[in-house]
């Protein structure tokens, strides 16, 4: 294959410490430097011809090393631990490698002491054995799970004892039976035994091992679980009682169909999987090492003893789910990931997506040269590459296979392991890298993505899908043949596939200017009647522009004052006065506070309008005035006139950018930062006035415009107490090492009872701490208020007693499902609604879980009497909050 | 995991020129750095396809977030000029931009981010002898996006560049001339936050001594 070809570069291989700022290293390595980096460079060329040569160079380095010194064990077996933990995909090289050096020497003469002294190769296994206790003792798994890849290959080479291999596998089983483990913890722990038993299974059978005891262990735990497995499967099917088969295949119980698919053949589909180079050398005939019985130690839970007044846990301990990846192509473009072979290549992938993610363009390199680290005929060739004789079931297509794994990351639920923008500017590069090839794959699945949105394609995945969309199209000239989408803009406005061009354009005019992207689309989606793009270039909306309109004099007035720098108090006079004034012309039912307010804020935002700092630049000079508006005004406030004061502003300003509604989550922010309004105002306002942005007032629907402010007013109060909580462990950190040097001190000058003293007497609490204690306390009751007030929105839009929603209760029917087609407006957006819940409930999930209690006798015991839709919302929320449905 | 590949969030060779910083002091500073200078940009772009593309790197949950948008500007057009500091709450965040974003493209442009060592009264302004950035002075190619010619060509442009970025004709100098973006969230009924709301019962007691702390604070932010 072509993948050898001569792209390779030197320098990509050299360690970033070889190339630092210290410049003298580049020029003189020392001879362990040397030693490592050539471990590590292994494979550059061809990894199977130069494993000899390598062998023999670490063998000329240890004598090197012997001769002046102590032997370079510890240099080498560094160079292999950083090679396998670090290159993953050259973990079958690096068992090879190892291999050889367990043969002795070619000439004798040259190692010196041949009295029986073990040989090179097993003194750097049991070397690395003691690397492999320290990731296990700090729970580094991803370097825990590579480790036993190596010690797996090891076994078949017959370097480690498969008796004891099989022990370790099953140490890592026993995880997965812990009461209470995490979800997160199980299935680190369960894909360390399935991946060291996919390999190493054909030895540990033939060795009498009962391999299906790991299997059934994997399985238990896999069926304990399923209930977790509906809320985070990326296609919605709500009638569905258990997870979707299709679309999508869980890691985890990918794993377990491998195996079983394995044990089917007596693992003879290994072979056919997993590279084995040390195959071809003749059998290891010496004693194994036999590898000690470990235990997965017990995860660390920090214990900062904080809790909230009413004592509940407020440490947020995130649990894993069941990781689903989205599948787009068939069986015979990409490997199936629950069949051996495909399942070591996307799990291989995922790999280097993980371990690179530290530089992408590095990344995007090695996923397009994985091919070189595969079995002969995985891929199909290059084009140009010389023709080869297809293998039978294989023969997939390297960039649709990487740009699928890389998809699927990030739509992982309830979120990606990384920031979805590391996987869109990834893909950016492989773009760049090889256009020809890569591009068609994107194509291809963006068109299957757009497929699946009339197949219950989950919101929030959609909301990533027009996220990678838009900034992907933005790196390569907004090219996307839109026509071919025209037929379905015949479809309900609210159907998922209009939303998403709808809002894959929005994004894209974000990132660039709505001209630029009308540019782009066909005439037939220009038309303002196809309501593909927005009507007008995104602007503003200030009400009293107009002279006809209603005070427009009084806007004018206030905006001339603003424009002249008044100062704050008097423009707080001059609105009380411009109050009395309009109170006594005012014709009709006029709330005339909140007529005065919407002109203030909506002026104040007017004159900030020109860009994101001179709208901060307003608000910061009129701080005050807006305090003002916030508290209702005046000195006779009453708790009930705040809130509407508060709601006013956020009305106001969702006016003013109504046709920016970016704009709109951005004021927001900047005004929960300014402490003018509170996260739990803009959770109430997203709930009463959100959706009546765009629509009617009282409906009960829920957009994604509505999940941009969620979130954005959620992630504000959870951020503040994360904040909090930091700045209390610091203090107390920081008082204890006073205490702790005071102690010192005093007990070096009277070195008498020191610690009896320390006992009796408390250390007071520094004024910082209270301060930051007391933050800390009135924080979480907000964050829980926050949240408190989401929940009671959904149930009021989904589930309440007093407001039943029929259309909640139809549209998760099986029946309805099937009639899709047909649904109207409405049904759509009940349907998104939904949705919207359950992301709520998933990535939320582990703060919910800290309230649950009183979350449940605050909003849950709103809801009415069983029905579909109230048993579907109570499900739904027991399973994200880990409780039994 | 950084032996087999650099990653991207290390430390460049950008600087700035003027700091009055020695080196170890400086790297100390980038060590903790919540700023990006953001260079290549259009002069066209706005603000708010920065603010676009830069919140995509942002961790609210953590308390972060973009904390403000400095647009660099000709120090005598006061119109755009080619770069900008954007600054996040958080260091982590300035570092994933580092990693994911610089050497994408806005606007159309491939831009570069580097860690700055953070923004100061006068840093808006370029600093090249016609009053954009240095760059553009001894620039030979025709850049569109960055007004044509070199410096030589642009002044001829001017006119026609005024209408679209008189946007910034009112950018102020001096202390105060750019906002903050918001600080860390303080107690109500501090002396910092005077007419946030009444105070509660359970509210009394601390309050001077908050409002000390938090005026500690502040003055400590604005070191």
């Amino acid at each position: 294959m072509s993948y050898h070809g001569g792209g390779h570069r030197k320098r990509r291989y050299q360690g970033a410490d070889d190339h630092g700022h210290d410049h003298r290293r580049d020029t003189f390595d020392t001879p362990e430097q040397k030693l490592r980096k050539s471990i590590i460079n292994l494979g550059e060329v061809d990894p199977v011809q130069e494993l000899p040569r390598l062998a023999n160079d670490i063998r000329a380095a240890n004598d090197a090393a012997l001769a002046t010194g102590g032997p370079a064990i510890p240099a080498i077996s560094e160079g292999f631990r950083i090679g396998v933990t670090e290159q993953p995909f050259k973990i079958p090289y690096y068992a090879a490698l190892l291999r050889l050096l367990h043969d002795p020497p070619a000439d004798p003469e040259a190692t010196l002491p041949t009295d029986g002294s073990p040989t090179l190769g097993k003194q750097v296994l049991e070397d690395f054995w003691k690397g492999f206790q320290a990731f296990l003792d700090k729970l580094a798994w991803r370097e825990i799970r590579f480790c036993i890849h190596f010690f797996s290959h090891c076994t078949v080479a017959g370097l480690v004892s498969s008796q004891t291999m099989f022990e370790l596998l099953r140490s890592f089983t026993v995880v997965l039976q812990e009461f209470g483990v995490s979800h997160g913890r199980a299935m680190k722990a369960g894909l360390c035994a399935a991946e060291g038993l996919m390999i190493a299974g054909p030895i540990m059978l033939k060795s009498g091992a009962d391999v299906t005891e790991i299997i059934t262990a994997i399985r238990d735990y896999s069926e304990s679980v399923i209930s977790t497995k509906t809320l985070v499967h990326p296609v919605v099917k709500l009638h569905e009682p258990s997870p979707v088969i299709e679309h999508a295949d869980e890691l985890l119980d990918s794993a377990l169909a491998v195996l079983n698919a394995l044990k089917a053949e007596d693992f003879a589909q290994t072979a056919d999987s997993f590279a084995q180079p040390y195959v071809d050398f003749p059998a290891f005939s010496a004693a194994p090492f036999e590898v000690p019985s470990v235990l997965v130690p017990p995860e660390v839970i920090e214990l900062d003893g904080l809790t909230t007044e009413t004592g509940e846990d407020a440490q947020v301990k995130k649990e894993e789910w069941p990781a689903y990846f989205v599948r787009l192509f068939d069986n015979d473009v990409t490997p199936d990931p629950t069949t051996p072979s495909g399942y070591a290549i996307k799990s291989a992938i995922l790999d280097i997506l993980d371990v690179f993610e530290v530089n992408r363009k590095e990344c995007a390199r090695l996923l397009l040269e994985y091919p070189k680290w595969t079995l002969q005929g995985t891929f199909k060739p290059r084009p140009g590459a010389p023709e080869q004789e297809p293998v039978p079931e294989k023969n997939w297509q390297l960039e649709n296979t990487v740009i699928e794994v890389t998809l699927g990351s990030i739509f992982l639920l309830p979120e990606s392991t990384y920031k979805p923008i590391y996987y869109i500017t990834l893909i950016t590069e492989i773009c760049k890298l090889s256009p020809q090839t890569v591009g068609p794959a994107v194509g291809k699945s963006i068109r299957k993505l757009y497929g699946l949105l009339s197949d219950g394609l989950d919101v929030e995945v959609a909301h990533r899908f027009a996220e990678w969309f838009s900034v992907h199209m933005s790196n390569f000239g907004f090219a996307w043949v839109w026509k071919e989408w025209v037929p379905d803009v015949s479809l309900s406005v609210r159907h998922p596939k209009r939303r998403f061009v709808r809002k894959a354009l929005e994004y894209e005019i974000r990132l660039s200017y709505f001209d630029r992207i009308l540019k782009t689309l066909p005439e037939a989606m220009q038309s303002p009647e196809a309501q593909c793009m927005p009507e007008d270039a995104p602007g503003p909306e200030y009400e009293y522009d107009d002279p006809s309109k209603p005070y427009h004099d009084a806007a004018q007035s206030l905006l001339s004052l603003l424009r002249g720098r008044t100062k704050a108090e008097d423009v707080v006079t001059h609105l009380d006065s411009l109050k009395n004034t309009i109170s006594e012309t005012a014709e009709g039912d006029v709330n005339v506070s909140t007529v005065v307010r919407t002109i203030a804020v909506q002026s104040l935002l007017h004159i900030g309008n020109r860009s994101f700092s001179h709208f901060l630049n307003a608000i910061e000079r009129y701080l005050p005035l807006l305090r003002n508006i916030a508290s209702g005004g005046g000195a006779s406030t009453t708790g009930s006139s705040n809130i509407d004061a508060r709601m006013d502003i956020l009305n106001a300003v969702s006016g003013y950018w109504k046709r920016v509604r970016n704009m709109v989550v951005i004021v927001f922010d900047k005004l929960m930062q300014y402490q003018i309004v509170d996260p739990t105002d803009v959770v109430a306002w997203t709930f009463v006035y959100g959706e009546a942005s765009t629509s009617a007032v009282g409906k009960t629907t829920f957009d994604s415009f509505q999940w941009d402010v969620l979130k954005g007013a959620l992630d504000k109060a959870n951020g503040r107490v994360t904040i909090a909580r930091k700045k209390v462990t610091a203090l107390r950190k920081e008082a204890d090492d006073n205490a702790a040097k005071a102690i010192a001190t005093e007990g070096a000058a009277m070195d008498v009872d020191a610690e009896a003293k320390a006992d009796v007497m408390p250390v007071a609490e520094s004024p910082a701490l209270t301060t930051a204690l007391k933050a800390f306390s009135t924080l979480t009751r907000e964050q829980k208020a926050a949240l408190s007030r989401a929940l009671d929105g959904f149930v009021g839009y989904l589930a309440a007693a007093d407001k039943p929603n029929p259309t909640a209760a139809e549209v998760i029917t099986e029946d309805a499902w099937h009639n899709r087609v047909n649904w109207n407006e409405k049904q759509w957006e009940t349907w998104e609604t939904w949705c919207w819940f359950r992301h709520f409930c998933r990535a939320y999930s582990p703060y919910l879980r800290n309230y649950t209690q009183s979350l449940e006798e605050a909003s849950v015991s709103k809801i009415g009497p069983s029905d579909p839709a109230v048993d579907l919302f109570k499900k739904t929320w027991n399973i994200a909050t880990g409780q039994d449905i | 995991m950084a032996h087999v590949v650099t990653p991207l969030d290390q430390p460049s060779n950008y600087k700035d020129s003027q700091a009055r910083l020695d080196r170890q002091r400086q790297n100390e500073i980038l060590a903790r750095s919540t700023t990006l200078y953001i260079g290549n940009l259009s002069f066209y772009t706005t603000e708010e396809q920065i603010y676009e593309l830069f919140s995509k790197c942002t961790s609210p949950e953590e308390g972060g977030g973009i904390k403000r948008i400095i647009m660099g500007l000709d120090r005598n057009t006061r119109t755009p000029c080619g770069f900008c500091f954007v600054e996040y709450y958080t260091h982590a965040e300035a570092l994933a931009c580092l990693r994911y974003v610089s050497g994408t493209k806005l606007d159309e442009r491939i831009i570069r981010c580097d860690l700055d060592l953070g923004y100061r009264e006068g840093r808006q302004f370029g600093r090249g002898k016609s009053g954009g950035q240095v760059r553009d002075e001894h620039r030979q190619d025709y850049d569109p996006g960055r007004g044509g010619w070199g410096a030589q060509a642009q002044r001829l442009e001017i006119e026609r560049r005024r209408e679209v970025e008189e946007r910034y004709a009112d950018a102020q100098e001096g202390p105060g001339a750019v906002a903050g973006g918001g600080g860390d969230w303080k107690e109500a009924g501090t002396a910092d936050n005077p007419l946030k709301r009444p105070r509660s019962p359970d509210d009394q007691g601390d309050n001077e001594r908050a409002g000390a702390r938090a005026r500690m604070d502040d003055d400590h932010a604005r070191m």
